[in-house]
């Protein structure tokens, strides 16, 4: 059970606090309510770009980090499709110092040119290090438009292309902050061994006069129904034939996702999942498969993806991997199974809350799912899940009409 | 009104709690190191093998650490991975130069079971052919895949030349590994380097004392015996080299030396020095090369440790177009630090902020434990950590400038680059 308390700030803040008496750190996680989905179309990778400028100055603090890494801290922040999140780790007698820097640049960021002319770089120089130098790196960037028509979880939070990057500009920053971040759009969750009393006045001290805003409305494209199996092949100058097989999902807030949660497993999470010992071990197609979920808020994609053994065709691997798939659609699976899938979902959660900032950033998280407590009620919706259940899901998922398809075809000789 | 230019009072962290693991000899050699002291559900353990890279040449260590979960003569790999999914285990195996480890991740109720499966599951592994095959056939695609990657390339480049001097040491994974492995091969280094090999067992969980004693009396039989023999003296092969990739769009860069390890007594004050060069994210070449240049997505450096060295490395990819003006300005910091002495205004901020990574990295027994077989490795314990803080508190300007001159020589310095 992890424990919280909640209050809301005049402006809109909601506040959580985690008190872990047993630690000598604290931990203080921002979640802004904005990520890649809320971009415009021909303005991609804004929210990953502001996420870096947020590390420049703001308005009354020239540097973010050198104060705080002189209270022996330090930060740090990711963006996906759905959310924007930040986070400090610092000794818990230099709280204030956190507080003090979050604040002012939720308040205000200074907007230099020379902070967006150098981020720019730095996120141009990511996107080649991690999406256009490394083999297979740009699968995401292929996918996403093949799986997703309308809505915005068609582009990487990376951004659609460079282009969008390089013509961002000052007007378009201070908009996006303008609109997206203000208190009543944030999720702030401190943990660590303090007194709520103490808590509450630190933050009333450093956010209380943070003017409100207004919570920005998402009214997002909606995906249509697939209804038809979609299909690509891309080229590239690999070693080996690669394939990802896609198939929407339930959104985040749906019990159904955690059903789906457990197909993937059951498909292909370990060595002892249905795809890695019928495709692996027994027909020795692939050299690595594994299925997981993209964990979306909106609705998301059961992701089957692999490499190719040498000589095996994408044939071959087809006829296999649908047999594994109808298979889990015609019988009810084994309480065994199940069993055996449920005690790594326990056991990881366990381990998952063993940390601080893993408390933290999961509190903000179920906070904006709508309650934090949700963090200790998952466990309770996942022992409700029956065989059946998942008979009935695997049904309506994983169906040829639900699928996208993207290979890889190496243009590399075989060695 | 509040004065939101002004930092809020700061309060020095004045101690750091160190907690010992409790110490059992399994053999007067090999010992196991217990911290009891977690709040919830979960346990950790970790087996140490004198079986690293070091101990045979063409990728024998790698395959035989690959399939020790591979199955016995009575069962399958398919088998062995169900019954310990079964018990919620999960299982990671690490290889090093100079280790092998074999770590399992699970509830407590459950560590026992889990226990007896993979010992017997390693005990009796019988490296059937089928299993060797695939497991060669993966690796070398993987070897494909990673002969893709610049960084890759560089890393296998700077490592080949950083440990010039020794033939083991500098031993990297070519096309010909994957080749003619003979099983008999595989067997005899398993019996020799694991079934004899066993130097460190780890357990970290709210366990009873009979746990750990049943834990000692199940992998006691493969403790090794003597002393593992480790390299002490390696030079690396100063100059500067560039590895071609076709169609890269950025390069990848390494520079270091081979350097010492825990036991110098210029340790802890290069860490200090090595910590402003490269090693936090308001570090000088963060700040010249990423934020101010925007040359990178990063660039750090650091110091990696052995049981009797230790390497200095600085390490980045930049846009292909600004590799020499990387150089450049790598050459440009390092020697500032020669030239200028540092401010004390930057000076205490590492100070600070060293003291909390310590503190950072002490908090909580799985931490603890991390922190503590850092320095045990090198045959340390936390006195090493308050004797650092001791020196943390004292290292001045000059001291840094000093060491600088003394270490940070680019005449001395590997220089690959790959792209």
């Amino acid at each position: 059970m992890i424990e919280f308390e909640r209050f809301k700030l005049d402006n809109g803040l909601t506040v959580l606090f985690h008190k872990d008496i047993t630690t000598p750190m604290a931990v203080v996680n921002t979640l802004f309510d904005v990520g890649a989905r809320d971009e415009s179309e021909d303005k991609t990778g804004f929210a990953h770009l502001f996420e870096h400028l947020m590390f420049g100055s703001s308005v009354n603090i020239p540097d973010f980090d050198a104060p705080l890494q002189n209270a022996g801290g330090e930060s740090n922040a990711f963006t996906s499709n759905d959310i924007t999140n930040y986070y400090n780790v610092l000794p818990a007698p230099n709280l204030e110092t956190a507080l003090w820097l979050e604040s002012d640049r939720m308040l205000s960021l200074a907007f230099t040119d020379k902070s967006l002319e150098v981020q720019r770089s730095v996120v141009i120089e990511e996107f080649k290090q991690r999406y256009l130098n490394q083999p297979y790196g740009d699968v995401w960037l292929e996918l996403r438009p093949l799986a997703y028509e309308k809505h915005p979880y068609k582009w990487a939070t990376i951004g659609k292309e460079l282009s969008h990057i390089e013509n961002a500009t000052m007007e378009d920053v201070k908009a996006f902050f303008q609109k997206h971040y203000n208190p009543s759009n944030a999720i702030i969750c401190i943990a660590g061994n303090f007194e709520l009393d103490y808590l509450k006045d630190v933050v009333n001290k450093w956010y209380g006069d943070i003017p409100s805003g207004k919570k920005p409305a998402r009214i997002l494209p909606l995906e249509p129904k697939q209804l038809k199996f979609k299909e690509k092949t891309i080229e590239r100058d690999v070693p080996t034939d690669a394939f990802y097989y896609a198939f929407k999902m339930p959104e985040r807030r749906d019990p159904a996702y955690y059903i789906v949660d457990i197909l993937s497993d059951a498909l292909g999470r370990e060595k002892s999942s249905r795809l890695y010992i019928s495709l692996k071990k027994e027909k020795q197609i692939v050299s690595n498969i594994s299925a997981y979920i993209t964990g979306s808020l909106d609705h998301g994609l059961l992701v089957i993806s692999g490499k190719l053994n040498n000589g095996k065709t994408f044939e071959e691997l087809d006829s296999a991997l649908w047999e594994v798939l109808n298979e889990m659609k015609k019988a009810k699976m084994s309480d065994e199974e199940l069993a055996r899938l449920m005690i790594k979902i326990r056991t990881e959660k366990e381990f998952s809350d063993q940390g601080l900032l893993n408390r933290a950033m999961n509190l903000c998280t179920f906070e904006l799912l709508g309650d934090a407590n949700g963090m200790n009620e998952e466990k309770e919706i996942y022992n409700a899940i029956q065989p059946s259940h998942l008979l009935e899901m695997a049904k309506q998922v994983l169906v040829k009409t639900n699928c996208t398809l993207l290979k890889v075809k190496a243009t590399q000789d075989a060695k | 009104m509040l004065n939101r230019t002004i930092q809020p009072d700061l309060q020095p962290i004045d101690k750091i709690d160190f907690v010992k693991p409790i110490i059992y000899d399994i053999t007067p050699e090999v010992k196991l190191f217990f911290m009891k002291d977690v709040t919830n559900e979960t346990t950790r353990f970790d087996l140490y093998f004198d079986a690293g890279n070091i101990r045979s040449p063409k990728g024998i260590p790698t395959f035989v650490n690959g399939l020790l979960l591979s199955g016995t003569n009575d069962k399958s790999s398919t088998q062995i991975n169900n019954e310990i999914d079964a018990l919620g285990g999960f299982m990671e195996s690490g290889l090093s130069a100079e280790n092998a480890v074999v770590s399992m991740y699970c509830l407590r109720e459950n560590v026992l079971p889990i226990l007896h499966i993979l010992t017997d599951s390693i005990d009796k592994v019988a490296f059937l052919e089928t299993e060797v095959t695939e497991l060669l056939a993966d690796k070398k695609q993987a070897f494909h895949t990673n002969m893709e990657k610049v960084s890759y390339l560089c890393q296998r480049e700077f490592q080949q030349r950083l440990f010039h001097s020794s033939e083991i040491y500098s031993t990297v994974a070519t096309e010909d590994f994957y080749e003619n492995v003979s099983t008999q091969g595989l067997k005899k280094f398993f019996q020799e380097y694991y079934q004899k090999g066993l130097t460190k067992v780890v357990v970290v969980g709210n366990l009873e004392q009979d746990v750990i004693d049943e834990i000692i009396d199940t992998v006691g039989k493969w403790a090794k015996t003597g002393v593992s023999i480790f390299e002490k003296d390696i030079q690396n092969l100063p100059g500067q080299i560039h590895v071609d990739k076709e169609n890269a769009v950025q390069t990848a860069i390494r520079v270091g030396r081979i350097l010492f390890n825990k036991n110098h007594p210029d340790y802890n004050d290069f860490l200090v020095l090595n910590t402003i060069l490269g090693d936090y994210f308001g570090s000088r070449l963060m700040a010249n090369i990423r934020e101010d240049k925007g040359y990178t997505y990063g660039i750090g450096s650091m110091v990696a440790e052995y049981n009797h060295l230790g390497y200095f490395m600085i390490a980045t990819e930049v846009g292909k177009d600004v590799k020499e003006a990387t150089l450049t300005e790598i050459q440009f910091e390092i020697d500032r630090l020669k030239t200028e002495l540092v401010t004390n205004e930057e000076l205490d901020l590492i100070k600070n902020y060293l003291l909390g990574q310590l503190l950072k990295s002490a908090d909580g027994p799985y931490s603890m434990m991390d922190l503590y077989l850092s320095a045990e490795a090198q045959g340390l314990d936390f006195d090493f950590y308050n004797k650092a803080i001791e020196d943390l508190n004292a290292v001045t300007p000059e001291r840094l400038q000093e060491l600088a001159v003394k270490y940070l020589v680019w005449d001395e310095m590997t220089i690959v680059s790959a792209g």
